[in-house]
């Protein structure tokens, strides 16, 4: 797992209608070590799926840099995997290609990426799931499927945008916690942009907040792992480190 | 409770039977409609209302088919159709697929070339066979090309559509799991746009199937066009009725034994087209 490194990012955008310049990101600078996991918040416009877009080398950047490992990122790559508020998982695909598609690029031969995607799979408890279509599965399930998919590629960073916002309350607390669970065991490299603090402060090791395309405050998350909602939603740490994300971004 | 499960009307009782016998003999879903037309059909015929030559019923086209089938006449012209159809859907397809793909991925070649595939659409078949006679004679290439052009143009206007409607997301998906552009295009948006193709391909043939009757008989030298313009000049209505029905039922063997069972497959299967079964 190698680190991310964002210098003076900044990103506008020319709106035609408008006849002007839009500033998305005025200017970010933020380093995320190897093996820690980050998350983004911030009220709806601070620009934190921008930012998210422009790491995963979606979008250009119109200044600054961002680098994976030391070298530059100029596009969407596999070195960032990618999970998306939407899914996005391939309809036509089974689970198991699904999971499998990555390692399918690189070239991986039929029987070893199976394996592969099999093992990922068993990570997420889904491997009763392996022959079925995502259409087949619930919100919940889908997005397991897009968390393996995207760990399955073996990334040196993992960005998240949203990834639990369009399941249920109680299907998201379960993601959460099989997320620190998969975290854990694995320390894979995380950005997580969620607009939703609680999810912010029980996940991550760091908490960034952003306002108006900047970097307002960087919030160390010293609870202890591993976490599970059941203790920590009476934890009076949890508390107050909730309530002074909160206060950030409301003052954003 | 007693009154809402009230008896089954003798109705229900004949209804329950016929949706049980589809079920297990799915030829009767595609025969019983057909029924009463022909019963209809009968009826009309016996009355007398119309002489038989003008009108006749349905035991004289079946042994009208008897005969065109025993001496060979039938099976010929249906293959001559057949091919036709086939080998100019082929090539419409060959010709659309990729030009759509075109269209749909390049705002500059969309900005280029969609009005003008509006405009030549708007020229239908037929209203291109005056010059096509002038400029390749009464021949299979002014068939084919008359098939092609029938077929390509909902080939391509459905697979620009289809092409358009793959989520972003998608693409973005399979770009961070390391598909190149190439890949992509075969991984993400072929299989995305199918659905949308298939129904291209049902429009483009079923337009494909009347622009080629219609060239067969102004065109006319076989065929199933070709018989029932021929059955004119004979004044044979029998054949005519005939050559109606081969029509009628050579779509639905296409429709129910190659079209639907590739939907059933693709897009259904993927979610992607709602099942109506």
């Amino acid at each position: 797992m190698k680190s991310l490194t964002i210098e003076h990012l900044q990103k506008t955008y020319f709106d035609p209608f408008a006849n002007k310049q839009v500033t998305a990101i005025r200017d970010i600078s933020l380093t995320v070590d190897a093996g820690d996991f980050v998350a983004v918040v911030g009220p709806s416009g601070c620009g934190k799926t921008t930012m998210l877009n422009l790491i995963a080398g979606f979008l250009a950047p119109t200044g600054g840099q961002i680098r994976v490992d030391g070298r530059a990122v100029s596009g969407p790559g596999p070195d960032r995997g990618v999970v998306f508020q939407s899914f996005a998982l391939f309809p036509w695909r089974t689970v198991l290609d699904n999971v499998a598609f990555g390692p399918k690029m690189r070239g991986v031969p039929k029987a070893r990426r199976h394996e592969i995607a099999r093992e990922y799979l068993a990570l997420a408890g889904l491997s009763h799931a392996a022959e079925r279509y995502p259409n087949e599965l619930s919100g919940g399930m889908q997005q397991r499927v897009g968390v393996v998919r995207a760990l399955a590629n073996e990334p040196d960073v993992l960005l998240m945008d949203e990834p639990f916002a369009s399941v249920d309350a109680q299907t998201r607390m379960t993601l959460q916690e099989e997320l620190t669970r998969i975290w854990e065991q694995r320390r894979p490299t995380v950005v997580f942009i969620t607009h939703d603090v609680n999810e912010a402060v029980f996940l991550a090791n760091r908490v960034v907040v952003l306002s108006h395309g900047a970097v307002l405050r960087d919030i160390a998350i010293d609870l202890p792992r591993p976490r599970a909602w059941d203790v920590l939603i009476e934890d009076a740490g949890f508390k107050t480190l909730a309530a002074k994300v909160l206060q950030q971004v409301r003052t954003a | 409770m007693s009154a809402l499960a009230a008896s089954v009307s003798p109705w229900q009782r004949l209804w329950s039977a016929y949706v049980r016998g589809t079920v297990r003999h799915p030829a009767l879903a595609s025969l019983v409609p057909f029924v009463p037309v022909v019963a209809l059909w009968a009826l009309v015929a016996q009355s007398g209302l119309f002489p038989p030559v003008f009108f006749p019923g349905p035991a004289e086209v079946v042994q009208k088919f008897g005969t065109l089938m025993a001496n060979g006449i039938l099976p010929a012209y249906l293959e001559d159709s057949v091919i036709r159809l086939a080998a100019g859907t082929a090539a419409g397809l060959a010709l659309g697929i990729p030009l759509g793909l075109l269209v749909g991925l390049s705002d500059r070649a969309h900005r280029a070339l969609w009005p003008v595939l509006l405009f030549f659409q708007a020229i239908g078949d037929i209203a291109w066979l005056p010059i096509l006679l002038i400029w390749f004679g009464f021949g299979l290439t002014t068939m084919i090309f008359v098939i092609v052009y029938t077929v390509l143009f909902p080939v391509v206007l459905n697979t620009v559509l289809g092409v358009r409607s793959v989520p972003l997301e998608l693409h973005r998906a399979a770009l961070s799991l390391g598909a190149s552009k190439v890949r992509v295009l075969w991984e993400v948006v072929l299989p995305g746009a199918l659905p949308n193709i298939m129904t291209g391909l049902r429009n483009g043939l079923g337009f494909g199937w009347r622009a080629l009757i219609a060239a067969e008989i102004i065109v006319g030298t076989s065929g199933i066009g070709f018989l029932m313009f021929d059955a004119r000049r004979a004044g044979s209505v029998v054949e005519i009725l005939l050559g109606m029905i081969v029509l009628g039922v050579l779509w639905y063997v296409v429709d129910s034994w190659v079209l639907a069972p590739i939907e059933r497959v693709t897009g259904q299967r993927w979610g992607l087209v709602t099942r109506h079964d």
